[in-house]
């Protein structure tokens, strides 16, 4: 058995070599003198990052991004957790039916939905603005926050808001003072992950920002050009970022019941 | 005379097209120690759920301190409850977990701590006042729930199989616990469960729950050794059930009739009328007495200092006889021996079938 | 407590229906209403016609597009489940729990760099110039012309789904009962019967969900076909962006999507079907 194991390692290893490739070869080359990303490497440089950071451009299209991140992350989580929270308690008729008009989205393909966001949008007025990009992600990710958020309610206690009750707490006080504290850490990994999937996010943000471009919007006009490294430093910029949102949040949680557990 | 703190009157659940409780009246007086027993699916939660107010009845009235509380919500009441599972919260620590239901009534936050930390005291666990609930004991866990309840005074307890989940040395301590602090506060526990030994052990009264209807109340030994109905003496304690007919009647002693034989029993029958001889398997004897049967035996049950011996009689009735482990070595019993088992007249009970 | 419709159970039910209502149902409704719109003198008119279906559906290139982009779906589907499978019977059956959540951990890396600029990686590694023509002429291969074909688009296809498809099989596979494989191995079967016996039945439900979604990610992206396929074809996705963007064409861009939508819901509906249908007891 071990040749099998032996062959399967080195097939995994080849596997995770293809998908980590291009992040590999993005932030190696994010470093590299020459414009043309080619082996071997020129020479060491960091052109690319001040050329990126000097573009104000870059500076604007990166505000709008932490703007609409920061924004449909709370608009999303807000949602997911009623909806997650409606899951849990009640049982009702056309429940199937409410549940389906939120966790459908990921299942429609973004262009289609960018399409559909750009003519609704243009209809009602609202198109290229802000507010439309950061509409079209709560549309997008609240059903991510809605399953993590009803992943942690699994875990509740069947009695815990029934003994809330039962101590003297009305339904609301019980909402605040048990459900939410509850799902806490739940809230706080959909806060971050929202945040870094409306980070990401370029295609429905292409079709509707308009002129009020996101980073990965901003990106997309690079690379129709010609051949640029600074997307490499932007890349590794966004990946830092991302990465950053989440492993905080990880730590957060984890540090958060290592408190709690003393 | 004390008025009654507590009033079922009809009170009935339905749910859906299930009827969890038919037509329940009930009275629980001021400091008394009520327990409702019954197998799963008797109705025994719900009507527990329905004194907290967790449940609406479907009709009837539920009355505590004789106010109607049939629309009155769970968190408007005063009746706090120990769940089974306890439903301590996870992320606050022992302390923080008591001091909720003051915290629930607007208590400030000094004198919830006070008082708190006294409940803590009283329960032997102001040690780990400031720990998180999740990282205590399950014994531990059961203190703070109980102190959790009964800091706020109430008059009323509801417990819903709180040990269920305890290790069985657990169980016993805990049990002297409860009775302790029923007895020194003075307050009702009403205590659900479906372990007659926990019921008999704490509770001054008991309701014997069966498919929604209550078949018996009475104290321990009134269920014990005078069961009103089939299920209850099936469910309670190990009994002899020799069904027949009464054939003769005089002086408070009825003779009945069965398949085992024709056996006298104190009660007060109809000539013809259906009923059963009920005897306790601790009231039978090895040997021949005032009302004798011939048995095989099948098997023993060994239980530390006690053993029941399982034996069937002709007609394919299962017998049982109780007695102190030390008592069976000195007869010889042995598997497939035929023996004479008997019982005095006074120590059976006679059960009159009801009309269905 | 649950039957008395209240404020408090409406005020965590109304704003979602109200809000996906408005923006997400509102919008989907409306691209199929615009299917039937018209443009004239550079204006959309909002009838109801069918102008625009005619004029896209008796259109060649259009069906071509379909019937590429399906292919092209349905084999980046379908090599990603054959690619990963290895991979994640290795991960669920011969690695220690510990290792097999690193490396799911791991998987979920990629989710959080930018698709984009993944893309523009390969592209650069792909070029005729770029890191692998490169490393081939170091032994004397090539230079092999990878990019503005069907190769380049599956490989940035890939790109997108495989993290995704060896997650879902890993986590399949691992939750299959470990009893059925046991009884298995007991009565004698390789680890090839114990694949074709038990866990391809077993797992059916995962695996096509896996492949299912690789599929519909694939259908829908523009960026692989775009960037690393030359538009060579085009693909549905890149029609609809040349029609919207470059063509103001929004009613016909508005064809194609419903086009796209039907053909989704059809393979979608099937594959639930298959995916979750109880074998008949022999």
């Amino acid at each position: 058995m071990t040749r099998l194991d032996l062959f399967l390692r080195v097939y995994l290893a080849l596997i995770v070599g293809f998908i980590f490739l291009p992040i590999f070869v993005s932030l190696l080359f994010s470093f590299n003198s020459a414009r043309f990303p080619t082996l071997p490497m020129s020479g060491f440089t960091t052109i690319w990052y001040e050329t990126i950071f000097a573009d104000p451009d870059f500076w604007r299209s990166a505000k709008n991004s932490l703007i609409v991140s920061a924004c449909s992350a709370v608009i999303a989580t807000f949602l997911g957790f009623c909806t997650a929270y409606t899951d849990y308690r009640y049982s009702f008729r056309g429940k199937s039916l409410f549940l389906a008009i939120i966790l459908l989205p990921p299942t429609i393909p973004l262009i289609i939905i960018a399409l559909a966001m750009l003519a609704w949008f243009s209809r009602v007025g609202m198109s290229g603005q802000v507010i439309s990009i950061i509409v079209a992600h709560t549309v997008l990710t609240a059903p991510f926050a809605m399953a993590i958020i009803r992943l942690r309610l699994s875990q509740i206690d069947e009695s815990l808001e029934a003994a809330a009750w039962n101590l003297g707490g009305n339904e609301w006080r019980t909402m605040r003072e048990v459900i939410i504290p509850f799902c806490k850490p739940a809230i706080l990994s959909s806060l971050f992950l929202t945040a870094a999937v409306s980070f990401d996010e370029f295609t429905v943000s292409w079709f509707v920002s308009g002129l009020n471009k996101t980073l990965p919007v901003h990106v997309l006009e690079i690379v129709q050009g010609t051949i640029d490294p600074q997307v490499n430093a932007i890349g590794t910029f966004v990946f830092a970022i991302s990465i950053t949102l989440v492993v905080t949040s990880q730590a957060l949680i984890f540090f958060r019941l290592q408190r709690s557990a003393s | 005379m004390t008025e009654p703190l507590v009033v079922l009157e009809g009170v009935e659940k339905h749910f859906d097209n299930f009827v969890a409780v038919q037509k329940a009246n009930l009275t629980i007086g001021s400091g008394e120690f009520i327990a409702i027993m019954g197998p799963s699916g008797c109705g025994k939660t719900t009507t527990l759920r329905m004194l907290a107010g967790l449940d609406a009845p479907t009709k009837g009235e539920v009355r505590i301190a004789g106010k109607v509380m049939n629309d009155v919500p769970a968190h408007a009441r005063d009746t706090p409850m120990v769940w089974q599972s306890l439903a301590l919260f996870p992320f606050l620590n022992a302390r923080e977990n008591v001091e909720f239901g003051l915290k629930m009534r607007g208590i400030n936050p000094a004198e919830r701590r006070t008082r708190a930390m006294n409940w803590l005291e009283r329960m032997e666990i102001a040690e780990f006042a400031e720990r998180n609930v999740e990282t205590l004991s399950g014994g531990q866990r059961q203190r703070v729930a109980l102190a959790r309840a009964l800091v706020t005074e109430p008059k009323l307890l509801l417990l819903d199989e709180p040990l269920s989940a305890l290790d069985a040395h657990l169980v016993i301590r805990m049990q002297s616990v409860l009775t302790r602090l029923q007895r020194e506060l003075g307050i009702t526990f009403v205590y659900v469960t479906h372990s007659q030994s926990e019921a008999f052990a704490m509770a001054d009264r008991v309701v014997i729950m069966s498919k929604g209807e209550i078949a018996q109340i009475g104290t321990p030994r009134e269920v014990y050794r005078a069961p009103k109905t089939r299920f209850v003496a099936e469910f309670v304690g190990r009994n002899n059930i020799l069904p027949g007919t009464v054939t003769a009647h005089a002086r408070g002693t009825a003779t009945v009739e069965t398949d085992q034989g024709t056996f006298k029993v104190k009660g007060d029958a109809a000539v013809g009328q259906t009923a059963s001889v009920v005897v306790a398997a601790d009231m039978v004897q090895i040997g021949k007495g005032e009302n004798t049967i011939k048995a095989t035996v099948i098997s023993e049950e060994f239980v530390g200092s006690m053993v029941t011996v399982f034996l069937e009689a002709p007609g394919g009735a299962e017998l049982k006889i109780q007695l102190q482990e030390r008592a069976l070595a000195d007869l010889d019993i042995k598997t497939g021996k035929t023996v004479s088992l008997s019982w005095a007249t006074k120590d059976g009970h006679l059960l009159l079938e009801e009309a269905t | 407590m649950k039957r008395r419709l209240n404020t408090y159970a409406l005020t965590f039910r109304l704003p979602i229906i109200a809000w996906q209502t408005l923006f997400f149902v509102g919008p989907l409704v409306f691209v199929i209403a615009m299917s039937f719109f018209v443009v004239r003198n550079f204006q959309m008119v909002e009838t109801f016609e069918f102008t625009s279906w005619e004029k896209m559906v008796t259109r060649d290139y259009v069906w071509s597009s379909y019937r590429y982009t399906i292919l092209m779906a349905a084999l980046a589907a379908g090599l990603a489940s054959l690619l990963a499978f290895p991979a994640a019977w290795y991960l669920a059956f011969r690695c220690q729990p510990r290792t097999r959540q690193f490396a799911i951990l791991l998987l979920i890396i990629p989710f959080f760099t930018s698709y984009l600029v993944r893309t523009f990686s390969w592209y650069t590694i792909l070029a005729e110039s770029g890191v692998l023509n490169g490393a081939f002429g170091l032994i004397g291969l090539g230079p092999y012309t990878l990019l503005n074909t069907p190769v380049g688009t599956l490989v940035g296809y890939l790109t997108l789904i495989l993290p995704l498809v060896l997650i879902l099989q890993t986590v399949t596979m691992a939750n299959i009962d470990d009893r059925l494989i046991q009884a298995a191995r007991n009565l004698g079967c390789s680890p090839a019967r114990v694949i074709r016996t038990v866990i391809l039945p077993a797992g059916k439900t995962g695996f096509v969900i896996a492949a299912l979604f690789a599929f519909i990610l694939s259908f829908g992206d523009f960026v692989a076909p775009f960037y690393l396929g030359g538009s060579n074809p085009p693909t549905l996705p890149i029609l609809i962006i040349d029609t919207t963007k470059a063509g103001q064409q929004w009613p016909r861009a508005a064809v194609v999507a419903v086009m796209m939508m039907l053909t989704l819901f059809t393979i979608a509906f099937t594959a639930i079907m298959y995916a979750y249908r109880k074998r008949a007891s022999r």
